[in-house]
């Protein structure tokens, strides 16, 4: 059988409702902690949904002490600027002149999103009486401003990462709604394994809990409405579910080869070990009752990581709480795993974080690497009366002590794109390479 | 080495001001028409910048037929999905498809990937909002209240960057690997590279590529001409007096295969994906670094990833954006990669506008076009080379390429670099 290369996740980083770092976020998750209340950072009382899971006292400044960077920033930049220097300091190793062109970067962003104010600014010259009038943007009354027009480039954010940390090899920013964080991490996988790059800063960042993002999903009749119990909201599985809890924030991973991780002396939180990636085609926003298109991104991911289903002792499920996303990830958790799913332990993080969007899949990524660093199974928060659609084995109550060799994270988005990534203990690849060794 | 699969091209589509087929933009380009004129779109007549391509005369049914999906979807994503579906079409892989079992076609579909390099969006699509930030007069709470009766419950589906990459796999019933890629201008053309890395990794056996965009947006204009980067009455690369770029919009769309599916189902091969490279700068939005470092690192991943030597490229298909700084530092960087004589060199977007996601793959497109027909066009907006970048093999004149390869290269904001070497015509002639 071909050498194939083995990547190790070597530090990680976190900007979430539930904390401004990993260690704070994963305190909160395992403990049950909603990050989800009432939204402060502007006046929500009209909307039909009040509530999300917003990034708290967040200083942009404190984290990065780059003034002048920050200008070029907006919110969800701030946050990924954040979480990578995180996960660079948490892997000891950042890029240097020598291996600059050796790093890449590779990102889940979110839609290009004007900020709110710039949008009423050009309301108001361009658009008072609500139609658009394009002269108005020459008049004396409005000024284009170079720097948030940088700012708002769909490549904003990763240019400015690449900048900040003298990244030079492959950079590249994908976009697919909520699958955007996983897929960011399987490309990553792939362009280390065809050794384009020998270090990747791979992960995401989102935030779309502004009036326009908050529209957007009020529109859909996607949230969940219960302002009057934000904490309760969010509640993946349950029988009750009504929608999901806006969130935002940022998760990033430090991957690296396994042998030079090795060789540095690396902490190893787990191996990168396998990633699946398939399209539903079946509509936008709904999700196939069957479970077709996660069932074959579930498959590769275990093929890819050359595992059996058996080999997997949790699973960070998508669980947006929405009544078809938890129905449709449920059947293909079962057509793919059959009765061993009973065996597996399954949870949504998002009911303690809300749904990051194009961040979600890096975070949760980073979730399953902790999970298997610390033996816990993180609980699914909220969940009072089980759906029977939704017969898994859901960590209810308390998170779960239990050895995780393997975990693995699922990310379906709207449009139908779904990634999984599955995760293997750093014991269980001593393992194999034992076995590998005495043959 | 183990030996990867190699990806031919099997189907083309695309549409910009310049044309509705690669055919037709390819000879629009040949007999030197420009689709760069004043705007229509809105009354620019006292804009300080006043000229764009254009697509005109086409109406939304040209593009997409179905018109239940017009309104879940913006411009950009109808120049996307007519591109792509001329290129399906061209392939012929659903006629193909027709012919297999139900395991079979299962299994096709599963095997059959779709990559789009997208946008990402526009300021224009928020303006939806316009009416309701008036009718709100400053109150958010009405704000709130109001937006259910004001604004089109299907915005954010509108607006989705991924919306092709959807509907091409809902379209078609594609479902194998998959990404949308939003890196600015090189979104498209990395969705191509990507692609034929999924095929040649094993990932998928053909995927649908498409690089689309509408970047002819009025608050987009205003902040290009603020930054200076746009030309005022004419794109003029590599020229004395080249003042900078223009906006243009369209799409472009491949079907890639292996070339043993393509041999098996007797498919017409237009041309083979040799390799690529890709960089960043590291240098921010908008600047460059004018030693064309990124650039050189980009050319030589290519070159390596397709296992040639600067001697076998046979032309070259320019980024040639117009503006000062990005043509001076691609001069630089092609003198180094190419101490022994640089070949000919072209570019398009003097006749195509800049369409950002989308110029790579047309400029993909129109290079397999050149290769085929062994003309490398001229440039009929190149009056004088600038001294200052001479000697350097772009003309006015067609030219005849020195070989069947061309390197096509690709650059974008935050420092982005991409370049793609293509072969014409079936691989199997001069193995």
């Amino acid at each position: 059988m071909k050498h194939r290369r083995r990547i190790a996740i070597t530090g990680l980083g976190m900007v979430t409702p539930n904390g401004n770092d990993a260690p704070s976020s994963w305190a909160a998750l395992q403990a049950g902690r909603s990050g989800v209340g009432l939204i402060r950072s502007f006046d929500a009382s009209g909307f039909s949904t009040q509530i999300g899971a917003e990034v708290k006292d967040f200083d942009p400044h404190a984290a990065i002490g780059d003034s002048k960077r920050l200008k070029y920033a907006c919110r969800s930049h701030g946050f990924a600027l954040a979480a990578a220097t995180e996960a660079l300091q948490d892997a000891g190793i950042c890029p240097e002149p020598a291996t600059s062109s050796r790093w890449g970067c590779s990102v889940g962003a979110g839609m290009m999103a004007m900020p709110f104010h710039e949008l009423q600014a050009v309301h108001a010259v361009s658009a008072p009486d609500g139609e658009f009038n394009p002269d108005a943007l020459w008049s004396q009354g409005y000024s284009a401003d170079p720097v948030a027009f940088c700012r708002n480039q769909s490549n904003a954010g990763i240019a400015l990462l690449a900048q900040h940390f003298g990244i030079r090899g492959y950079a590249t920013a994908v976009h697919t709604a909520c699958a955007s964080g996983g897929q960011a991490l399987g490309t990553a996988l792939k362009l280390m394994r065809r050794g384009v790059v020998d270090y990747m800063l791979a992960g995401g960042y989102d935030s779309m809990l502004n009036p326009i993002g908050l529209s957007a999903f009020c529109l859909l009749g996607a949230l969940s409405p219960d302002n009057d119990q934000p904490e309760r909201a969010s509640r993946p599985f349950d029988a009750t579910r009504n929608g999901f809890v806006l969130g935002e924030g940022a998760g990033f991973l430090v991957l690296e080869d396994w042998e030079a991780a090795t060789a540095r002396g690396a902490r190893i939180y787990a191996e990168l070990a396998g990633d699946g990636n398939s399209l539903s085609s079946y509509r936008i926003t709904d999700s196939p009752p069957d479970g077709d298109g996660p069932i074959q991104a579930m498959q590769q991911a275990l093929r890819d990581a050359e595992a059996t289903c058996e080999d997997v002792d949790y699973v960070n499920a998508h669980g947006t709480s929405t009544l078809m996303n938890d129905r449709s990830e449920c059947a293909a958790l079962r057509a793919v795993m059959g009765s061993h799913i009973d065996t597996v332990a399954v949870s949504s993080t998002k009911s303690c974080m809300g749904h990051l969007i194009a961040a979600a899949g890096a975070v949760e990524a980073g979730v399953c690497a902790l999970a298997i660093r610390d033996g816990i199974a993180p609980c699914n928060a909220n969940l009072a009366e089980l759906d029977p659609d939704c017969a898994v084995n859901i960590i209810r109550g308390q998170s779960q002590s239990r050895p995780i060799r393997m975990a693995m994270s699922n990310s379906l988005g709207f449009g139908g794109s779904n990634s999984c990534l599955v995760f293997r203990h750093p014991d269980e690849v001593k393992a194999i390479r034992e076995r590998e060794g005495r043959r | 080495m183990s030996a990867r699969p190699r990806v031919v091209f099997t189907g083309m589509g695309a549409v910009c001001g310049a044309g509705l087929s690669v055919r037709e933009i390819w000879e629009s380009v040949l007999a030197g028409r420009s689709a760069v004129q004043p705007l229509r779109r809105w009354n620019a007549q006292h804009w300080p910048v006043g000229i764009a391509a254009e697509l005109h005369g086409v109406n939304n049914r040209t593009l997409v037929e179905d018109r239940k999906l017009h309104k879940m979807l913006s411009r950009t994503d109808l120049l996307g999905l007519y591109a792509a579906g001329q290129a399906i079409r061209h392939s012929g892989v659903v006629e193909h498809r027709q012919g297999l079992s139900p395991e079979e076609t299962a299994r096709f579909n599963d095997r059959s990937g779709v990559f789009a390099g997208s946008g990402g969006g526009t300021y224009q699509c928020n303006y939806d909002f316009f009416p309701l930030l008036t009718n709100a007069k400053g109150s958010m709470q009405v704000f709130g209240a109001e937006v259910a009766n004001t604004v089109n419950p299907m915005w954010l589906l509108r607006n989705l960057p991924n919306n092709v990459l959807c509907h091409v796999g809902i379209g078609h019933g594609f479902k194998g690997t998959n990404g949308c890629i939003t890196n600015q201008c090189i979104s498209g053309v990395a969705a191509v590279a990507e692609a034929a890395n999924a095929i040649r990794e094993g990932e998928a056996d053909r995927a649908t590529v498409v690089g689309h965009d509408a970047a002819i947006d009025a608050e987009t204009l205003v902040n290009f001409e603020r930054v200076g980067l746009l030309a005022r009455e004419a794109l003029r690369p590599f020229d004395t007096d080249r003042d900078g770029t223009v906006l243009g919009e369209g799409a472009a769309a491949f079907m890639l295969e292996t070339l043993d599916a393509a041999q098996a189902r007797g498919a017409t091969v237009a041309g083979e994906f040799l390799g690529s490279g890709s960089t960043t700068e590291a240098t921010g939005v908008l600047d460059i670094r004018p030693d064309g470092g990124g650039l050189i690192s980009a050319i030589r991943l290519a070159l390596a990833d397709a296992n040639l030597v600067p001697g076998d490229i046979g032309m070259i298909v320019a980024h040639a954006n117009g503006t000062v700084a990005s043509d001076a530092s691609e001069v630089t960087a092609l003198r180094a990669v190419f101490p022994e004589g640089i070949p000919p060199v072209t570019g398009f977007k003097w006749a195509l506008g800049h369409t950002i996601a989308a110029s790579g793959v047309l400029d993909l497109a129109l290079a397999l076009k050149a290769l085929q027909a062994s003309v490398v066009p001229g440039i009929p907006t190149l009056r004088s080379l600038d001294p200052r970048l001479a000697p350097f093999p772009v003309a006015a004149a067609h030219r005849t390429p020195r070989g069947s390869t061309a390197l096509v290269i690709c650059r974008g904001f935050g420092g982005m670099n991409l370049a793609a070497i293509v072969r014409a015509s079936a691989p199997s002639i001069g193995e």
